[in-house]
C-alpha cells in the first residue's frame, strides 16, 4: 500500500485512499533550512496561527469550528530533521457517516487547515499584538520548561554539547534570547518569508482520493506561487577530536548519563537499514545489548537504551542511573559498543533484532500518522522507499555489514547529569 | 461464542467466558496488520487489604502489584522479552490503581504469541535471588518518578485528598516498603489475584475469532487451576472532607506546578449508575474548562495557564476524583478565578449551546479512540472491570441532557471537597558545570 502523488501549485500532494479508520487524517508540512537567524520566528509562527483567521479571528469561534466538525483535532508541532526546520499542522477529523453531519467534515476540515495556515488574522497588515504577546509567553514558558523534565533536559545539553558550533545544536522551539525582539511586523514578515521558503508536503489518508484532496487544497490554500520543491541533502558531517565529557548538577534524585555519537550513516544511504540492526542490537529493546548488561545484569538502572536519527546520523544512549554508578555504567557501556564492534553478534539477536524490526515496519500500517511519518521520512531524505523495501533490507542485512557499521560508529560526549552533593 | 454486533459504530465483538472463569473478548478489525493483545488482571495498587477462601486477612507491602508485574517476566529459561522477540512482538506491561496489564504486538506468528503471553502471566517463578535482584532494578524507577514534577505534583494531590484510601499510595511504593517485599508474599498476591476467573484476555487486530477462540480454549483446557473462592477487597472508610487542603513541595522547575481537584462525596454506585457518572462528569468539565471555553480563553488571555492546562477526571466503585491545572505563575489567583467561574456556574448552569458543541467534540473523540487498537484493549478492559462496555458509550453520550450536567456540577463541585497541590521552584535554578 503506498501513497498516490501529484503537484498542485506548490503543494506535492500524498494521498492513500483507505477505509481503513473511522477517520481522515491530514498532515501538513513545511520545511525551511535550520538557521539560527529565523529559527525562533519559525517555531514563534504555528502558534500565532493557531489563535485565529481572517474569517475568524477570534480564537474561542475559531476552536468553536473544531467542536462543531465533531471535535475534530487540530494541532502541530516543530522539529528538526537533519538540516531542515519543519513544522508539521495535523487534523484529525471522522468520516461522516458515523455521524449526521450536513456537509463534508474533510472538505471543512481542509478549509480550515488552509485558512489557518494562508489567511491567519491580522491587523494593520502584521499579526494581532495581542497573539503575539500572549504565544511569545507561551514560547518562552515552553522553553523555560525543558529543565522540568530530567530526561529530556539531559538529552537536550548532550545533544547542544555534541554539535557545538553546528545549527542542529539549537532547540527546535528556538532561543529564549530572541524573543524580546519579534513583534508583530516582523514576524509578520518572516512568516511570509516562511510560507514563500518552505517545501510543502500535504499528505491524506482516509476514505477518499487522490482528485478530491486535489480540488479542496486548490480552494483551500492561498500560497505564493514559487518555492522550493525539494529538501537539500543532509549534512551528517563527522568530528574527529576528542570524547567530550560534560559533568552538570542539578538537584536530582537520579542521575541522568547521556552519550552521543555519530554513525556517519543518513537515512537515505545503503547502510541505513544495517544502522537499523546496529541500533536494535545496541539498545532499540529489551532484549538489546544495553539494557541486558546495565539494567538485567547489573541492576544499574530502569532504562538504558540507545536511539538512532538517522536525518543527522546520530546515535544517543540514555539512562538513569544511581549517581554512585556513574563510572561503573560508563564502562559497560562502553564494553557494549566494543562488542558490537569486535563482531559478538550470535544468531539469537541478529534474529530477535529483525524479527522486532520487521514487527514495527509491518505495524506502522495500522496507524495513519505512522504512515504518514513513514512516507515523509523517505520524502525528506531525497531516497524513496516503501516500508516493504526496507522490511527487505533489513531482512537481507549480514552481521559483516552490522560490523561495519560499528566500524564507523565515533564516540563524541559524554553527559552527566548528577545532583549538587559534593562528589 | 456470543456475537455482538454495534452497529453505531461498525464493530463486532466476540465473548466466551471459559470454563475456568476467565473472560475472552475478541475484536477482528479488517485490513489491520497487527494484533494486539492483553491479559489483565483485576488486581492493582489499591488492593492491599484482602483475604480470599479460608486465607487469613493479609495486608501487603506497598508496591507490591507493581513489583510482582516486574517479576512476571522472568520465566525459568530466562527472560520472556526475548522469547517475544524471536517472534517478532514487542511485549509490555503496566500497573494501575485497580488492574495489571500485560501485553504484546505483533504482525506474525500471532498465536504462537498469544500462548507465550498466556503461559508466561499463567506461570509465576519466584526465587530469593530474583526477587533480590529486582529491588535495585525498581529502586531506580521510584528514583526516576521522584524526579519528574509532573508525577510529584499529580500523586500529591490524590495524598492531599485521601486519608484511608490506598489509592493515594505510589503505585511503586517507596524504596523502603519493596525491601519488604518476599518471594512468599509474591506467591500470596499471585495465587489471590491470577485466577482465571478474575482476569480478562483481550484481542484485537486481523484476526480469525472463531480460530483465536479455539486455541485460548484448548490452552486453559489443559491446565488447572485451584478454586480460590472469592475475592474480599478491605478499604478502611473513607472519611468526609479532605486529608489537608493544600499540599506543597519544592523541586527544580520553571514555573510553580498546580493541580486542584475535588473528591466525590458518594461512592458506591452500581456499574450503570457509575457510568453514567463517568460521562456526565467529562462531558460538563469540558463544557466548564476546555480549550474552546470562555474560560479557559480568559485565564490564558491573563498568563494564568499555559498549553499545559488541562483537567481529567477519574471514578471507581469506592473512589472518585477530577483533578485540573497545570503550570501557572501565580497558583492563589488561579484557583481563586476558577473557584468563581465555578461559583457563577452553580448559579446560573451551563451555556446550552456551548454544552450542545461540547457533545459533540466528545462524541468525535470517542470516535477517533476506536482506531486505536490499544486504546480499544486499554479503555474496553478499563469500563468491562467495573461492569461497563465501552461500545455502549456512544448512545451514552447521545442521551444525556443539560439538566443531568447541571446536576452533576452542583453535587460534583463541593468546596469542601477541594485540595491543592503544589510543586514551587527552587531557590537554586542553574545548573551549574562541576
Amino acid at each position: 500500500m503506498s501513497f498516490q502523488q501529484a503537484t498542485t501549485g506548490r503543494i506535492r500532494l500524498h494521498v492513500l485512499p483507505t477505509k481503513r479508520f473511522k477517520t481522515f487524517a491530514i498532515s501538513l508540512f513545511a520545511g525551511i533550512p535550520l538557521q539560527e537567524d529565523t529559527v525562533t520566528k519559525t517555531a514563534l509562527t504555528p502558534f500565532v496561527l493557531r489563535r485565529g483567521t481572517q474569517s475568524a479571528p477570534e480564537t474561542i469561534a475559531f476552536r468553536e469550528q473544531l467542536d462543531e466538525m465533531y471535535g475534530a483535532g487540530f494541532g502541530f508541532d516543530v522539529y528538526k530533521r537533519g538540516s531542515s526546520q519543519i513544522v508539521q499542522f495535523r487534523m484529525d477529523v471522522i468520516n461522516d457517516r458515523f455521524v449526521r453531519s450536513d456537509s463534508s467534515l474533510l472538505a471543512r476540515s481542509m478549509k480550515f487547515l488552509g485558512e489557518a495556515v494562508t489567511s491567519p488574522a491580522l491587523e494593520d497588515g502584521a499579526f494581532r499584538s495581542k497573539y503575539v504577546d500572549s504565544e511569545k509567553r507561551t514560547l518562552a514558558r515552553k522553553l523555560e520548561s525543558i529543565i522540568n523534565d530530567k530526561i529530556r533536559y539531559a538529552g537536550e545539553r548532550c545533544l547542544e554539547i555534541m554539535c557545538e558550533g553546528d545549527p542542529y545544536r539549537l532547540h527546535s522551539l528556538g532561543r529564549l534570547q530572541d524573543l524580546p525582539g519579534i513583534d508583530p511586523a516582523s514576524l509578520h514578515e518572516a512568516y511570509a518569508a516562511w510560507l514563500a521558503g518552505a517545501v510543502l508536503d500535504l499528505y491524506v489518508v482516509g476514505d477518499t482520493t487522490l482528485d478530491e484532496v486535489r480540488e479542496l487544497a486548490e480552494a483551500s490554500f492561498r500560497l505564493p506561487s514559487t518555492g522550493p520543491s525539494e529538501y537539500g541533502p543532509p549534512d551528517i558531517r563527522r568530528r574527529s577530536g576528542e570524547v567530550k565529557t560534560v559533568v552538570e548538577k542539578l538537584n536530582v534524585a537520579q542521575g541522568k548519563l547521556n552519550l552521543g555519537l555519530r554513525t556517519g550513516i543518513a537515512y537515505g544511504d545503503d547502510a541505513y537499514a544495517a544502522a537499523l540492526l546496529y541500533n536494535g542490537i545496541l539498545g532499540g529493546f529489551p532484549h538489546s545489548k544495553l539494557f541486558m548488561n546495565v539494567r538485567e545484569k547489573e541492576s544499574l538502572a530502569y532504562y538504558a537504551s540507545s536511539r538512532m536519527d538517522g536525518h543527522k546520523g546520530l546515535l544517543t544512549i540514555q539512562s538513569g542511573i544511581e549517581i554512585a554508578n556513574y563510572e561503573k555504567a560508563v564502562a559497560i557501556i562502553k564494553e557494549q559498543l566494543e562488542s558490537m564492534r569486535q563482531g559478538q553478534l550470535s544468531e539469537l539477536e541478529l534474529g530477535q533484532t529483525k524479527a522486532m524490526l520487521v514487527n514495527s515496519l509491518r505495524e506502522l500500517q495500522d496507524s495513519a500518522y505512522e504512515m504518514i511519518a513513514f512516507d515523509f521520512n523517505s520524502v525528506l531524505s531525497g531516497r524513496r522507499r516503501t516500508a516493504q523495501e526496507l522490511l527487505d533490507a533489513v531482512q537481507a542485512v549480514t552481521p559483516e555489514q552490522i560490523v561495519s557499521v560499528a566500524e564507523g560508529v565515533e564516540l563524541d560526549t559524554v553527559y552527566f547529569l548528577r545532583d549538587r552533593k559534593e562528589g | 461464542m456470543q456475537k455482538l454486533h454495534y452497529p453505531g459504530v461498525e464493530e463486532t465483538l466476540y465473548y466466551e467466558q471459559l470454563p475456568n472463569g476467565l473472560s475472552v473478548y475478541l475484536l477482528p478489525k479488517a485490513g489491520f496488520q497487527k494484533t494486539y493483545a492483553t491479559f489483565s488482571t483485576r488486581y492493582g495498587s489499591v488492593d492491599n487489604h484482602f483475604r480470599s477462601g479460608s486465607q487469613p486477612l493479609t495486608r501487603v507491602p506497598d508496591g507490591i502489584a507493581h513489583f510482582l508485574e516486574h517479576k512476571m517476566f522472568e520465566e525459568p529459561q530466562g527472560d520472556i522479552f526475548a522469547t517475544f522477540a524471536s517472534q517478532g512482538a514487542s511485549a509490555n506491561a503496566f500497573t494501575s490503581f485497580d488492574r495489571t496489564v500485560y501485553l504484546f504486538s505483533a504482525t506474525e506468528q500471532i498465536e504462537a504469541n498469544l500462548t507465550t503471553l498466556i503461559d508466561f502471566v499463567q506461570h509465576p517463578y519466584f526465587t530469593d535471588q530474583n526477587v533480590d535482584k529486582e529491588k535495585g532494578i525498581i529502586a531506580q524507577e521510584i528514583n526516576m518518578y521522584s524526579d519528574n514534577p509532573d508525577w510529584r505534583v499529580y500523586y500529591g494531590l490524590i495524598e492531599a485528598m485521601y486519608q484511608k484510601h490506598p489509592v493515594h499510595i505510589d503505585i511503586a511504593g517507596t524504596v523502603e516498603s519493596i525491601y519488604q517485599i518476599d518471594k512468599e508474599l509474591l506467591y500470596l498476591c499471585y495465587n489471590t489475584f491470577y485466577h482465571p476467573s478474575n482476569m480478562l484476555l483481550f484481542v484485537v487486530g486481523g484476526i480469525d475469532a472463531e480460530r483465536i477462540m479455539e486455541l485460548i480454549r484448548s490452552n486453559q483446557a489443559a491446565k488447572s487451576f485451584e478454586d480460590i473462592g472469592e475475592i474480599e477487597r478491605f478499604f478502611d472508610p473513607e472519611p468526609q472532607g479532605v486529608r489537608e487542603p493544600l499540599k506543597s513541595l519544592s523541586l527544580q522547575v520553571s514555573l510553580p506546578k498546580c493541580l486542584f481537584g475535588f473528591k466525590e462525596k458518594t461512592n458506591g454506585l452500581g456499574s450503570a449508575e457509575l457510568l453514567r457518572r463517568d460521562v456526565t462528569t467529562k462531558l460538563m468539565l469540558e463544557t466548564l474548562l476546555g480549550s474552546s471555553s470562555p474560560l479557559y480563553q480568559s485565564l490564558y488571555d491573563d498568563n494564568l495557564i499555559s498549553d499545559s492546562f488541562g483537567y481529567e477526571y477519574n471514578c471507581s466503585t469506592d473512589y472518585g476524583f477530577s483533578i485540573i491545572g497545570g503550570d501557572t505563575n501565580d497558583p492563589d489567583r488561579l484557583v481563586e478565578r476558577i473557584k468563581e467561574a465555578i461559583g457563577e456556574a452553580l448559579q446560573s448552569g451551563l451555556d446550552a449551546a456551548a454544552f450542545e458543541r461540547t457533545k459533540k467534540k466528545r462524541i468525535g473523540s470517542y470516535l477517533r479512540m476506536l482506531n486505536s487498537p490499544e486504546s480499544i484493549a486499554g479503555e474496553f478492559t478499563r469500563y468491562k472491570f467495573r461492569g461497563q462496555d465501552l461500545f455502549e458509550l456512544l448512545p451514552a453520550y447521545e442521551s444525556l441532557t443539560l439538566e443531568q450536567a447541571n446536576a452533576r456540577l452542583r453535587e460534583h463541585f463541593d468546596f469542601g471537597q477541594l485540595a491543592v497541590s503544589l510543586v514551587l521552584p527552587t531557590a537554586e535554578q542553574e545548573a551549574e558545570p562541576s
